[in-house]
């Protein structure tokens, strides 16, 4: 037996070795053709590489800059909670519903519904443990934590930044960039759905500028979720339902002008028509729809 | 059981090699990402990106785009420790494809011998990170690197 463990050992020690030296020889090779390039005049001009990705704000950012907006808090907007056992039949719905989720805590988070966040903390560790997600969740009693601090709204902010913190950790750990890209996707078409509904109903323009500024988000989310178009099947009709929303904002007169100009735009004083917000609205709502049902 | 625990610990053993083979030794993520989010405070913590750096011939350039809303107070802290060759960032206000751009960073004024630093923005809804990753000697090794951002809040006060 020993003899055996000792075999396998040094095979694995000189399949590492190997592995090494093919890596080293590579390396090797590389710099000899440096030196040619040097030798044959050529000058070392920098190889720009057209390698550009993205980093997409938490769900939690987007909710903090809508409250600031002043918009009220409507109960019956955010997700069903009871829903969340529908949600195990694909990664891509996990995914889309993890993030939908994690925006209605957020949204009641900083309306200071406190019991309605500690509920959608449990949705968002229920549809993340179908992602591997729970070991997010599970450290230091997050539950027992929350509701310790419930009368500080600094730390239950805290607590939950840096559950989105862990979240974000796990998801690079266990190699799932795609499944992050399609939960960001989720909880910015709910934080949109929220957003178009509470604008529709208070008609408040700093509302309506906090909207636009989500719309914004929809051409990197539509960058971001072509980089991955192949890693699920769903991805493909997500994608043209967030460009259909893409194009009805690029058509917004305001927003056109100021895309052809090149200019950065200035949202609180833009004009938009009711109907235009309806167009968007409603493509925002059936694409939730088909998220949540 | 012994017959077990000797066969076990072979498979951990080629399992611990194979993972030293790929680079992605040095790229943990939640090291980084926990030493990153200590340079944060008071800032909360919104997103963050773990890139990894790939050492070429030449010179390259890999980029990040990142998302800010425009009335926001930001800090993006970056933690470089887990590269083995000094890697420049650079933070403009448009992308590489923009001939007018502006340079609003350089890790290279701030120190170069620095593995932590921090930039601080507002009034704008872009920033583009870019990592100026320097040609490949003999000896270099893949790495990566972790930036962090978080906001200012003003929630509960």
């Amino acid at each position: 037996m020993t003899l055996k463990f000792l075999t396998v050992s040094v095979l694995a020690i000189s399949v590492t070795l190997t592995s090494c030296k093919e890596s080293t020889e590579t390396s090797k090779g590389e710099t000899s053709e440096e030196v040619a390039d040097t030798l044959n005049n050529t000058p070392a001009v920098a190889e720009k590489e057209q390698e550009v990705s993205y980093n997409l704000p938490s769900a939690l950012q987007i909710a903090y800059v809508f409250k600031k907006s002043g918009a009220g808090f409507d109960a019956t907007l955010p997700n069903n909670k009871a829903n969340v056992s529908k949600y195990n039949t694909s990664h891509y719905k996990s995914a889309v519903n993890f993030g939908i989720y994690s925006a209605d805590l957020s949204y009641c988070l900083f309306n200071k519904k406190y019991p309605e966040s500690k509920d959608y903390l449990k949705a968002c560790k229920e549809t993340g443990s179908l992602l591997g997600l729970n070991q997010a969740f599970e450290s230091g009693d997050l539950a027992n934590r929350f509701d310790k601090n419930i009368t500080n709204e600094d730390s239950v902010v805290k607590i939950v930044s840096n559950v989105q913190l862990k979240t974000d950790v796990m998801f690079e750990q266990n190699k799932q960039k795609h499944i992050a890209v399609i939960a960001f996707a989720g909880a910015w078409t709910e934080s949109t759905y929220i957003a178009s509904q509470v604008y529709l109903k208070e008609k408040n323009k700093k509302v309506l500028a906090s909207l636009l500024e989500e719309l914004l988000l929809a051409t990197p989310i539509i960058k971001a979720l072509k980089s991955h178009e192949s890693s699920e099947p769903e991805i493909t009709s997500l994608l043209s339902s967030i460009e259909k929303i893409n194009s009805e904002f690029n058509a917004i007169a305001a927003v056109k002008t100021a895309l052809e100009k090149d200019e950065e735009m200035d949202l609180t004083t833009m004009a938009v028509t009711d109907a235009e917000i309806k167009t968007i609205s409603e493509s925002v709502k059936a694409l939730r729809t088909s998220m949540v049902d | 059981m012994k017959k077990i625990i000797k066969p076990l610990v072979s498979v951990v053993i080629i399992l611990v090699c194979m993972s030293f083979q790929n680079g992605d030794v040095l790229c943990d993520a939640k090291t980084l990402k926990e030493k990153a989010s200590k340079m944060l405070n008071p800032y909360k913590y919104d997103s963050s990106e773990l890139t990894r750096i790939l050492y070429k011939k030449k010179e390259s350039v890999k980029e990040v785009e990142v998302l800010l809303f425009i009335g926001e107070k930001y800090r993006v802290v970056f933690e470089m420790e887990a590269l083995p060759k000094q890697v420049e960032v650079r933070i403009y206000n448009k992308d590489k494809a923009s001939k007018n751009r502006k340079m609003l960073f350089s890790s290279k004024d701030a120190n170069a011998d620095k593995k932590e630093f921090q930039f601080e923005v507002s009034k704008t809804r872009h920033i583009y990170v870019d990592y100026i990753i320097p040609p490949l000697e003999e000896g270099s090794y893949n790495g990566c690197a972790v930036f962090m951002v978080g906001y200012k809040s003003s929630f509960g006060k």
